[in-house]
């Protein structure tokens, strides 16, 4: 984001008093080396998909669309690495027109990718319940064309609402709203999940299980939720606060370790395949077949 | 941003007419913050922040893991011995219990299809006969939801004996003889010796 790209360089000249609470600053390695193994790792996931007919089902459809976001993800971080390598290489001017837009589009890009991720993970999320409580119904109701439409809605709406927050970014309701999507969000992948949830569990009792498969459920369903907890809400409590109390110490403390929160993003795309595409044996199938012939 | 924007312009205006600052790279830069006269620790916000993160996940994991041993009690009256007798020997006779993303998400699967409305008819007892045999081609939708259609009681009683599997990871939770690892674990073949388990699970892949 702006901030990043011109406090990331030389920071010189300033009488404040910073060393109390530094920004750490991460070695740029790392950033690439995660951002380029998301946009691999995702890229792996639409090409399998692509490629193989029996993969073009609804449910792999959602898979996608989460991948396509991860992989903006990554990209956004890729991009803005280069211009502020650029930039401290000289071939930049800090306050130049053409880096002003350039830094508009890519954070257009980035809040495409959260929004995109967001939409995704709540679409598949709302596939998987209706497969569950609606199973008789479900190839009436999830169809392919269904499917794609409700993608294409859900990717309009995002580009629209980034162009719009990256246009009117200053003002607090934006924020306000970017920031309440996320528990508004969790709250009702919450209790989805906690639905199926319970209706799994009470079958596989049934069936006399040991209660350690039961916790196995519990488990999955923990890191599904938490990764993504994880990964999201330091990066929201960031621009919160940035909002609200940019002056406060205690925030700007906070606010320091602004690098540490978009790595947790970037990794967010990076684990996002295991737990939703790699899972599924037909995708895993695929992928060997797709190394194998390589 | 902006607002830290008009914060730096009028910051920059005070430091030009003070003395020697340069803020060519200050751009966005919020001004002086004092540290001075803390009540609590500098990165209270963080350690507070992780802290209550973790403590929240451990929650809803205990919360779920307590869901696994109280469960839900409505699910448990409505469903009589006998359907669970019926649905136990379903499972074993056809080793792994029908995924609905298997049977709903793959057009080929005219097997395990016939498989399940032969199970509808099996399990009902009623005259659902047409079900079975209308329900061999591939794509008998509109037949289905006929005779789906015919009786919403016969369609909930299967929804409760059907909902046994959430995509992606329920199919761990069946794998009783399992120590796999947990994410990545492969959904649960055969039964013990179970022959006709292992070939539906072909057709099936």
């Amino acid at each position: 984001m702006k901030h990043i790209i011109h406090t990331n360089g030389n920071v010189n000249g300033t009488a404040r008093n910073t060393s109390d609470c530094p920004h750490v600053a991460l070695p740029e390695e790392m950033f690439f080396i995660i951002s380029i193994a998301g946009v691999l790792e995702n890229l792996i996931i639409l090409l399998a998909v692509i490629k193989n007919k029996t993969l073009q089902s609804p449910m792999y459809l959602f898979v996608c669309s989460l991948a396509v976001s991860d992989m903006l993800g990554s990209l956004y971080k890729i991009v803005e690495n280069i211009l502020i390598m650029f930039r401290n290489m000289g071939y930049l001017k800090p306050r130049g027109s053409f880096e002003a837009t350039a830094d508009d589009i890519i954070d257009t890009m980035f809040i495409l990718s959260l929004l995109g991720s967001i939409f995704s993970l709540l679409a598949i999320a709302v596939d998987r319940y209706i497969t569950i409580f609606h199973a008789l119904q479900y190839h009436s109701i999830v169809t392919t064309r269904r499917t794609i439409a409700t993608l294409a809605v859900i990717w309009t709406f995002c580009i629209g609402s980034g162009i719009a927050m990256v246009i009117f970014s200053h003002h607090v309701p934006t924020v306000l709203t970017f920031a309440s999507l996320f528990p508004l969000m969790l709250v009702f992948i919450l209790c989805l999940y906690v639905h199926m949830f319970l209706l799994a569990r009470s079958h596989v009792r049934n069936i006399s299980t040991l209660p350690r498969a039961n916790m196995r459920g519990a488990i999955t369903l923990t890191i599904l939720l938490g990764v993504f907890i994880f990964c999201w809400a330091p990066f929201i409590l960031h621009i919160l606060l940035m909002t609200f109390c940019p002056r406060n110490p205690y925030c700007t403390c906070y606010m320091s370790l602004f690098q540490v929160n978009g790595m947790l993003i970037m990794c967010n795309g990076v684990i996002d395949p295991f737990i939703y595409a790699f899972r599924s044996p037909e995708l895993r199938g695929a992928f060997r077949r797709m190394i194998s012939y390589c | 941003m902006s607002a830290q924007r008009l914060i730096s312009n009028r910051t920059f205006q005070q430091s030009v007419s003070n003395s020697d600052y340069t803020w060519e790279y200050e751009y966005y830069e919020i001004g002086p913050v004092s540290f001075e006269g803390l009540k609590a620790h500098k990165y209270s916000i963080v350690i507070g922040f992780w802290v209550g993160l973790a403590v929240f996940v451990i929650f809803m994991f205990f919360v779920l893991t307590l869901l696994t041993k109280t469960g839900a009690p409505h699910q448990d009256n409505v469903e009589s011995s006998e359907k669970r007798f019926r649905m136990n020997s379903f499972v074993s006779d056809f080793g792994k219990p029908l995924d609905p993303d298997k049977v709903f998400s793959h057009q080929g699967n005219e097997e395990s299809r016939s498989l399940f409305h032969c199970y509808i008819n099996e399990v009902e007892h009623l005259d659902r006969a047409k079900v079975c045999h209308q329900t061999t081609a591939v794509d008998n939708d509109a037949q289905l939801q006929e005779a789906i259609r015919g009786s919403r009681r016969a369609e909930e009683e299967l929804n409760r004996l059907m909902k046994f599997d959430i995509p992606n990871f329920v199919n761990t939770d069946q794998n009783s003889f399992g120590e796999d690892d947990l994410l990545i674990s492969e959904p649960p073949i055969v039964l013990e010796n179970k022959p006709v388990s292992q070939s539906s699970h072909k057709d099936l892949d």
